[in-house]
């Protein structure tokens, strides 16, 4: 057995994690350098880019942080050699965090155009200013500017702490050999996972559904945990399939491991249908205003009346995002074969994506052409690419924080009491 | 009553350790063997594949009532809501696919439980009262400590005496001759 006390020896494909990092903070910059621009032009969209860049990675890793939460209060037996990359990749939630929604919450102009009920002299499509809206005057003890700012230190805070906490004792098992951590990680995730479930919801609130502050839905936290772990399952299923093919998991991640994460990710891909179905639908019987304008403005053209771009965007969250998932991971064989299921992975990431587009892009911008006072802000636009520049952007920093990890770490649990089972998992 | 006392079910024989009718099973999975089981007293991961045992078709039965269940549901809603008592409620359509999705998606989880269920009772042959293999004392066994290959009559490759001695070259303890 190898002596742990000594810094283990690294992985080779560890050695990328410089060039993941170049790679990021090239992207970091191409997207912060264009928010502020738009800051400059007071455009809302380059903002947005960083916006959703970093909270899709935020959405990953906050899918991890439950996941690992929750293989830990059930002792599931197949997680351990899985559950430790989570926990490489985890300490990178509070980082993006504070290089995408904090510093947007926190630089005044920045906060004004994102969260336009911030700004008191920000013109509503019916003429009068936010300061004077009624609706936002009785949401005042909840949006006001002051407690959103704790809010966001707050998500900070407690995401990553329990970061902090579930790494602590994980790592300090490999050198201690001590049964009890597992103990004491089995106690933490079992008050960490209500604990994130209030924050995810918060957060999930504030950073996307304050972005249109008229409209409110009770399912808004689920749909954004059944989407981060959707995200989060993806992302496992891509980075084993590199490590299992010529990294350290190869020989060690075996079929029935893959079988488990095909599984959930059919499971989850009809529990997101299933809450964003049913956030739809008690919307659509409801058929009140304050709630409906939210799917018309991404259904109808608001100068013809026509189905606009935002239509054809939730046509393919129907179809691409939920039934063609579904339908190809109902086979026992997609969810064994490694090439396909990373296919699946790869289509339920880039609908990840759609679905923050879908959620965070469209608003009512006040304009006199538009026969109710508002145009709708279209999904084509060069600034996708920004989009885009903003996903690798964080998304290098991800990697890089995960490869650093492993140059210092265990790449597996060697001394959790359940990782000869791990191993050895069967169907 | 004697001619019956004749006819065989089959060829039953006892292991001691779950390694020895592991390797039992493959040995007579080898020698393309259709109609024989073997009974455990624990799930033995792997046997599946030492078996040679295919996929469960039952899935597919599951598949299809799923999709009965939902045409179903539509032709329901259809039916009642739009053609047989057409009735506007909140001002939605006669028939859409969204206010019934409720129905369309219980009568699809409903029918594919159906297909579940009544597929595992046709494919498992029930309801089956009873099974030769129950008068045989050594079966109560099998449920505690003993494992147990049986050998079917209606398997092409029996010969009584090929088979007895073919299981005890597998190693096999006690070798009983099962008469329906």
């Amino acid at each position: 057995m190898r002596d742990t006390s000594s810094s283990p020896s690294a992985h080779p494909i560890t050695a990328h994690w410089k060039k993941f990092l170049v790679l990021g903070l090239m992207g970091l910059g191409v997207c912060w350098f264009f928010a502020f621009q738009g800051m400059l032009e007071h455009n809302y969209r380059p903002l947005l880019s960083v916006l959703v860049g970093g909270l899709f990675w935020v959405s990953v890793l906050i899918g991890l942080l439950m996941l690992t939460m929750i293989t830990r209060v059930f002792d599931a037996g197949w997680a351990p050699v899985i559950r430790r990359s989570w926990e490489l990749v985890l300490p990178a939630l509070p980082l993006v965090l504070l290089l995408s929604v904090v510093p947007m919450a926190l630089l005044p102009k920045f906060r004004h155009l994102l969260w336009d009920w911030t700004d008191a002299s920000h013109l509503l499509p019916n003429g009068h200013e936010v300061g004077h809206d009624p609706i936002l005057q009785a949401k005042s003890w909840f949006l006001n500017e002051s407690f959103f700012l704790g809010r966001i230190f707050g998500y900070v805070i407690i995401l990553g702490g329990l970061v902090w906490a579930l790494r602590k004792w994980s790592f300090a098992q490999d050198t201690d050999r001590t049964a009890g951590h597992t103990h004491r990680l089995h106690a933490v995730s079992a008050v960490g996972i209500p604990l994130g479930a209030v924050t995810l919801t918060m957060l999930a609130f504030d950073c996307l559904m304050a972005l249109s502050y008229h409209w409110f839905s009770t399912m808004y936290g689920v749909w954004f945990f059944s989407l981060s772990i959707r995200l989060a399952l993806a992302f496992t299923v891509i980075i084993t399939y590199r490590l299992s093919h010529g990294g350290w998991l190869d020989g060690i991640f075996n079929q029935a491991h893959r079988h488990v994460l095909g599984c959930l990710m059919l499971a989850f891909t009809v529990f997101w249908a299933y809450i964003s179905f049913s956030q739809y639908f008690l919307i659509y019987t409801a058929n009140i205003p304050e709630e409906t304008y939210w799917y018309n403005i991404r259904e109808f053209d608001s100068i013809t009346g026509l189905k606009n771009q935002w239509w054809s965007v939730s046509m393919y969250l129907i179809f691409g995002f939920f039934l063609l998932p579904f339908l190809i991971l109902l086979f026992y064989r997609t969810k064994i074969i490694a090439g396909r299921l990373l296919s699946v992975a790869w289509l339920i990431f880039f609908g990840g994506l759609v679905d923050l587009w879908f959620n965070a892009v469209p608003r009512q911008i006040a304009d006199k052409s538009g026969p109710e006072g508002f145009i709708v802000a279209p999904f084509l636009t060069p600034h996708l690419f920004l989009d885009l520049a903003a996903l690798l952007g964080f998304g290098g920093i991800v990697i890089a924080v995960f490869l650093r990890g492993a140059t210092r770490h265990e790449t597996i649990p060697v001394h959790d009491p359940r990782i000869l089972e791990s191993i050895n998992y069967h169907e | 009553m004697n001619e019956r006392n004749e006819r065989i079910h089959g060829v039953a024989c006892t292991f001691r350790r779950p390694s020895d009718v592991f390797h039992a099973a493959e040995r007579v999975r080898d020698a393309g063997w259709k109609c024989w089981d073997v009974h455990t007293p624990f799930p033995i991961h792997g046997m599946d594949q030492a078996m040679g045992l295919p996929r469960s078709p039952i899935p597919r039965l599951t598949l299809l009532g799923g999709v009965t269940g939902f045409l179903t549901g539509c032709l329901l809603t259809w039916y009642m809501n739009s053609y047989d008592y057409p009735l506007i409620v909140g001002g939605k359509p006669y028939w859409s696919v969204i206010f019934p999705f409720p129905i369309l998606y219980e009568c699809t989880i409903l029918f594919a439980a159906f297909g579940t269920f009544f597929g595992q009772f046709i494919f498992n042959r029930l309801p089956h009262h009873h099974h030769p293999l129950f008068d045989l004392p050594q079966f109560s066994r099998v449920s505690d400590d003993t494992f147990m290959i049986v050998l079917e009559a209606r398997d092409t490759n029996f010969h009584l005496d090929e088979s007895r001695n073919f299981l005890l070259s597998l190693g096999g303890q006690e070798i009983t001759v099962i008469r329906d």
